[in-house]
C-alpha cells in the first residue's frame, strides 16, 4: 500500500455482543486498517451457564434434557450424543427400532440445523427470501418433532437405551411425504442462490481455511469437508447403524464461503436419502433396551463423539460408580470452529466478517455452556 | 469390567522412544489410553503429531480429584485422519504445576487450555496468552473443581456486577 | 430483439408473478393468528402440567409415592401426604410444582407410575407474579384458565 502523508491509525470496532449477525452474544473485537481487518478477538462467555458443572450434581437421566439447551438449533444431535456415551459407559446398546428412529430425527435435525443456517446466512449476506422459505420448511420438521415428543425445539427425544416414546400413527407417512416435498425446495434455494451474482461475488474467495488449517485448528464438519476432506464420523467411524445407509459424503476443494454453502445443500440432500432408507425400514420389536432405573456407570470413563450438524461434538464422561456423573465434558463444534475465526477474518474487508461468521454456523449456546 | 492392558505395534514404539515416562498404555470399553507423566506430555503429542499422523487434537480437557496426591488430571485426545483412530494422553498435575502448553503443536489447544485454566485454575507454561475463556476475567474461583458448590460460586462479583443477592 | 420483446411483454414481472401466485395456497400459510386463533398443538404436547382426578368420584388419582419429585432434575415439585389409618395408604395433603422453574422435560410424566401427573396441551401459563407462577394442588387439578380473545 502506497505511503501517504496521513498517518492511519489502527481502528478497534466493536462488534456484538448485541449485533443481529453475531447469531447470539458474540463479541468481536477487530483491528482495522481502514476496510481491511488486522486481527480479531473473540469475547465469549456471555451464555455461561455452567451446564458441566450442572452435570455433577444431577443424575445420568436427569441430565439429559440439559444437553438440549446448548445447541438448542440441533437438540436432537445433542441428546444423541450424550445417551450414546452414557450407553459406552454402561455397556448397553440400543434397540434396533430405536436406532432406526434416531437415525430418522438426527437426520431431519441435520436439516432444521442446517435450513436455518441457511436462512440466518443469506440474510446476513442481504437476501431476504430464503429466510422465509427455509423457516417454511424447517416448521414441517419441527411438527414431526412435536408429534413425535412433545417438543419443537428442546426435543428430550432420546433415552438411555432407546427411546421413551413410541412412534405414532402416520410417522413413517408424514417423514416419507416430508422428504418428497422438501426435495424440490432446496432445488428452488438453488435456484435462488447458487448462480446468484450477487451471492457468487460476496461469497467466492472469502473467508479460506484450507484442509492443513483446519486441522490445526480442529476445524470438523462442513467446513473441514469443503476443504476436500472427506471426513465425516458417520462414515469414519459409524454408530447407531449408520453403517447400514448408502450416502455421500459431499467435498469441495477451494475452501472458501461459497464452497462451505453447497457442501451444506448437499448434505441436505444426502440427510434426505438416509431418512429415506431408514423410514422404509424400521425394524419392530422394543425400543428401550434393559437399563437399570437406578442408574450406577461402572468406574471408568469413555469419549463418545458424532457427526453433529456443526461438526464432532463429543462427550467426555467419567463415572466414579455413583449416581451421578463425576465429570461430563462436552466438545463443542462451534466452540472450536469459532477458533479459526481469526485466521480467516485477518486481511478480509469488513463486510466479509459477517459472512465468515455466518459460514462458521456457530450457536452461542453451544459456545458457552 | 476393569480396564484392559492395550499393546501393538504404536505402543512399542513409544515404550520403546519414552521408556518409563509413560506409565502405562491401556483401553477401556474399546478406546486406547496412555497414561504418562506430566513433563512427558509435550513430546508425546509431538511424537505422535509428526511420526505417527495424529494431526487432530479434538479435545483437551481435565478432571479434578481432590483426594489424589496430584489432584487434577489433564486429558488429551487425539486423532488421526490417515489412520482412523483415537488415542487418549492422560497426565496428572499437582496443584500449581504448569503442564507445558501444546499450541504450538495444535492451534486448537489455545482456548481449550484457555478454558481449562478458567474452570481448573491450571496453569500452562508458555501459553501465549492465558486469560479467562468463559468467565469475567475479574472472577474469583474456579467453578469446576470438586470442592466449589454450586451455591458458592462468586457471589460478591453477581453484587457487585448485576446487582442481585446471589447467583442463584 | 428477445430482449427487447421480454422487456415489452413484462416477461419477468409475470415469472415473478407467479411465484408469488404460487405460493397463495391456504396450505402454504405457516403465520398463527394466535390470540384469535388459537394454534392445535400435537397430541403429545408437553405443556402445563395437570394432577388427574377420577371422573368418577372426583378423588385424586395421586398416590402421593414422590417418584415425579425425585425424578425431576430442577427438583421443583413437593408432594406431602399423611398417612390414612383406615386405608393403610398415604393421602395427599399438599401439591406444589413450581412452573417458573420448569423444563418441560417431560421426566416427572414418565416416572409417574399411576399417569396422575400428566403434561398437558395448554401452553398459556403467563401470569403477572413470581408467586402466580407457583401452583397448588387446586390449580393443577383445574388448569389454567387464559383470556379467550375473540374479534
Ligand atoms: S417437566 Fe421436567 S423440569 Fe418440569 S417438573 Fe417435570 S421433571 Fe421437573
Ligand atoms: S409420581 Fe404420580 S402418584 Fe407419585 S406423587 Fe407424583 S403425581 Fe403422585
Amino acid at each position: 500500500m502506497s505511503q501517504t502523508f496521513l498517518d492511519s491509525n489502527e481502528l478497534v470496532l466493536n462488534m456484538g455482543p448485541q449485533h443481529p449477525s453475531t447469531h447470539g452474544v458474540l463479541r468481536v473485537i477487530l483491528k482495522l486498517d481502514g476496510e481491511r481487518v488486522n486481527g480479531t478477538e473473540c469475547v465469549i462467555g456471555y451464555l455461561h451457564r455452567g451446564v458441566e458443572k450442572i452435570a455433577e450434581n444431577r443424575t445420568y437421566q436427569m441430565f439429559a434434557p440439559y444437553v438440549d439447551r446448548m445447541d438448542y438449533v440441533a437438540a436432537v444431535s445433542n441428546g444423541l450424543g450424550y445417551v450414546l456415551a452414557v450407553e459406552r459407559l454402561i455397556n448397553v446398546e440400543a434397540t434396533p427400532r430405536a436406532q432406526a428412529v434416531r437415525v430418522i430425527l438426527t437426520e431431519l435435525n441435520r436439516i432444521a440445523s442446517h435450513l436455518l443456517w441457511l436462512g440466518t446466512h443469506a440474510l446476513d449476506i442481504g437476501a431476504i427470501t430464503p429466510l422465509f422459505y427455509t423457516l417454511r420448511e424447517r416448521e414441517e420438521v419441527l411438527k414431526i418433532f412435536e408429534n413425535y415428543c412433545g417438543a419443537r425445539l428442546t426435543t428430550h427425544a432420546f433415552r438411555i437405551g432407546g427411546l421413551q416414546y413410541e412412534l405414532y400413527d402416520g410417522f413413517e407417512r408424514e417423514v416419507n411425504a416430508f422428504c418428497d416435498w422438501f426435495i424440490p425446495k432446496v432445488d428452488e434455494y438453488e435456484e435462488l442462490l447458487t448462480n446468484n451474482r450477487i451471492w457468487r461475488e460476496r461469497l467466492i474467495g472469502v473467508g479460506i481455511l484450507n484442509a492443513a488449517d483446519c486441522k490445526r485448528y480442529g476445524v470438523t464438519g462442513p467446513v473441514l469437508r469443503a476443504s476436500g476432506v472427506a471426513w465425516d464420523l458417520r462414515k469414519a467411524q459409524p454408530y447407531c447403524g449408520y453403517q447400514n445407509y448408502e450416502f455421500d459424503i459431499p467435498t469441495r476443494q477451494n475452501a472458501d464461503t461459497y464452497d462451505r454453502y453447497v457442501v451444506r445443500m448437499e448434505e441436505m440432500r444426502q440427510s434426505v436419502r438416509i431418512v429415506r432408507q431408514a423410514v422404509g425400514a424400521i425394524p419392530d420389536g422394543p425400543i428401550k433396551a434393559k437399563v437399570a432405573k437406578v442408574l450406577k456407570p461402572p468406574v471408568g470413563e469413555a469419549y463418545v463423539s458424532i457427526e453433529a450438524p456443526k461438526g464432532e461434538l463429543g462427550y467426555y464422561i467419567v463415572s466414579d460408580g455413583t449416581l451421578n456423573p463425576y465429570r461430563v465434558r462436552v466438545r463443542p463444534p462451534s466452540l472450536i470452529n469459532l477458533q479459526a475465526l481469526d485466521q480467516m477474518v485477518r486481511g478480509a474487508l469488513v463486510a466479509d466478517v459477517v459472512a465468515i461468521i455466518g459460514t462458521l454456523d456457530i450457536v452461542l449456546g453451544e459456545i458457552d455452556r | 469390567m476393569a480396564a484392559e492392558p492395550w499393546e501393538d505395534e504404536l505402543t512399542r514404539a513409544l515404550a520403546q522412544q519414552f521408556g518409563s515416562r509413560i506409565e502405562r498404555f491401556a483401553a477401556y470399553v474399546g478406546q486406547n489410553f496412555l497414561v504418562a507423566e506430566c513433563a512427558a506430555v509435550y513430546d508425546i503429542v509431538e511424537a505422535l503429531r509428526d511420526q505417527w499422523q495424529f494431526d487432530y487434537l479434538a479435545e483437551l480437557t481435565a478432571v479434578d480429584f481432590p483426594s489424589r496426591p496430584k489432584r487434577f488430571e489433564v486429558i488429551y485426545i487425539l486423532y488421526s485422519f490417515a489412520r482412523n483412530q483415537r488415542i487418549r494422553v492422560k497426565c496428572s498435575a499437582a496443584e500449581g504445576e504448569r503442564p507445558r502448553s501444546v499450541v504450538a503443536l495444535h492451534a486448537t489447544a489455545d482456548w481449550l487450555e484457555r478454558e481449562v485454566y478458567d474452570m481448573f485454575g491450571i496453569e500452562f507454561a508458555d501459553h501465549p496468552d492465558l486469560r479467562r475463556l468463559l468467565l469475567p476475567e475479574d472472577w474469583q474461583g474456579f467453578p469446576l473443581r470438586r470442592d466449589a458448590g454450586i451455591l458458592d460460586m462468586d457471589n460478591r462479583w453477581v453484587q457487585e456486577n448485576l446487582g442481585i443477592e446471589s447467583g442463584q | 430483439m428477445i430482449a427487447l420483446l421480454k422487456k415489452i411483454l413484462l416477461v419477468d414481472l409475470l415469472q415473478g408473478l407467479w411465484v408469488t401466485f404460487r405460493n397463495q395456497h391456504p396450505k402454504h400459510l405457516y403465520t398463527e393468528q394466535y390470540p384469535l386463533e388459537r394454534p392445535k398443538v400435537a397430541e403429545r404436547f408437553r405443556g402445563a402440567p395437570r394432577l388427574n382426578i377420577n371422573p368418577d368420584n372426583g378423588e385424586t388419582l395421586c398416590i402421593s409415592c414422590d417418584l415425579c419429585a425425585k425424578a425431576c432434575p430442577e427438583n421443583l415439585i413437593v408432594v406431602t401426604s399423611v398417612r390414612n389409618e383406615q386405608t393403610k395408604r398415604k393421602d395427599l395433603t399438599t401439591f406444589t410444582y413450581d412452573t417458573s422453574r420448569c423444563m418441560f422435560c417431560g421426566l416427572c410424566e414418565d416416572a409417574c407410575p399411576v399417569d396422575a401427573l400428566e403434561l398437558t396441551q395448554d401452553f398459556e401459563l403467563a401470569s403477572y407474579t413470581r408467586e402466580g407462577l407457583i401452583w397448588d394442588r387446586q390449580m393443577l387439578e383445574e388448569g389454567p384458565k387464559p383470556t379467550r380473545y375473540t374479534r
